[in-house]
């Protein structure tokens, strides 16, 4: 039985950024760091079997569970929160090998992270050994789809076919056949859509140590035309330079056709956390 | 060629990307106090709607990741 039940309900509790070794992390305290999620907090490391969570002290009447769900309902609230967790995650991850963790995970006290960190450390050592020396990467792909339109009709090999037969056919059927082509236009356009992104993943992959593909939310566009791919890589750092060359060479293939890629990063491997 | 295709875009904050990574992805670990992760995505949809045209958030978030823009 823990002394710390006994006493009253603590007023403040603690919230995890992310997971590492303890002697790698240490030194890393004595930096200049980032601001914590609240202001009133400071980061310190809670250490179990050599294992080190990064948190800090936040007060429970703005995070335990009623109070935390009120707020995430507040955008600039979580926004800024969100960047702050990211901040500190990213500080770490830049200078140690660590597991970031998803927003929003809370202990009420010292004991029950230790506890955490004791029952997983199998779990938790294997991940930080694997994500050691390695970043993500991710690769957004955008589709102009005016362009696409237009360059379809060189790029889609059963147009070309098509298009071979009319040039050689009767005015009746080539008129026949460029109609079917016009209808084709929009199936080939969207099959050349996931080809290019299934491409751009097979041939990333290669240069990295695993790949994911992300899910696309509605209505997320940029400038460049409409989102139609969504990945992560998990990069070996002395890899980079390869790997943003082949993205690069991709970019430029791609592009005649519509397609322009996004690379962001570098990012703590949000997207690789566990080995699958 | 030139990397104009590839964009690459020094220290311009993607809010959506930050949001995406930290309320999406990471691990989960159930903790004493959660949200529970189906909030989590409910969330995420949610502040992605409001945050494109939320112009204050981009200024509180100014200092985010590279994106790569090699056509400046």
């Amino acid at each position: 039985m823990s002394a710390r039940k006994v006493v009253k309900k603590s007023e403040s509790a603690l919230y995890l950024y992310c997971i590492g070794e303890a002697l790698t992390l240490a030194p890393l305290l004595k930096e200049r760091l980032p601001a914590p999620i609240e202001d009133e907090g400071r980061l310190e490391l809670l250490e179990a079997d050599g294992l080190a969570a990064v948190a800090s002290a936040v007060s429970l009447k703005d995070y335990d569970e009623e109070a935390l769900q009120a707020h995430l309902a507040d955008a600039a609230w979580m926004a800024l929160r969100a960047m702050r967790h990211e901040r500190v995650v990213d500080y770490f991850a830049k200078r140690a090998s660590v597991v970031p963790l998803r927003f929003g995970v809370i202990y009420l006290d010292r004991a029950g992270v230790e506890q955490m960190l004791r029952e997983r450390a199998q779990e938790l050592r294997a991940a930080i050994e694997r994500l050691e020396g390695r970043e993500e990467w991710g690769v957004n792909i955008f589709c102009d789809r005016k362009a696409l339109m237009d360059a379809i009709a060189s790029i889609s090999q059963r147009l070309q076919e098509l298009e071979g037969q009319a040039e050689a056919a009767s005015a009746g059927q080539a008129y026949l056949l460029r109609k079917k082509m016009d209808s084709m236009r929009k199936d080939e356009a969207r099959a050349e859509v996931s080809r290019t992104v299934e491409r751009i993943e097979r041939e990333l992959r290669e240069g990295s140590e695993g790949a994911t593909r992300l899910r696309l939310l509605k209505d997320e566009a940029g400038e460049y035309g409409e989102l139609v791919g969504k990945l992560a890589f998990l990069v070996e750092r002395r890899r980079f330079d390869e790997f943003r060359s082949a993205a690069e060479r991709l970019a430029g293939d791609v592009g005649r056709a519509g397609f322009r890629l996004e690379l962001t990063g570098p990012w703590p491997a949000y997207n690789f956390v566990t080995s699958n | 060629m030139t990397g104009e295709e590839l964009e690459f875009q020094e220290d311009e904050l993607s809010l959506l990307e930050t949001l995406d990574h930290v309320l999406d992805r990471g691990l989960v670990i159930a903790g004493e106090i959660t949200i529970a992760v189906a909030d989590i995505d409910l969330i995420f949809v949610g502040l992605n709607v409001l945050l494109t045209s939320v112009e204050t958030a981009r200024e509180v978030l100014h200092e985010r990741k590279k994106k790569i823009l090699s056509d400046e």
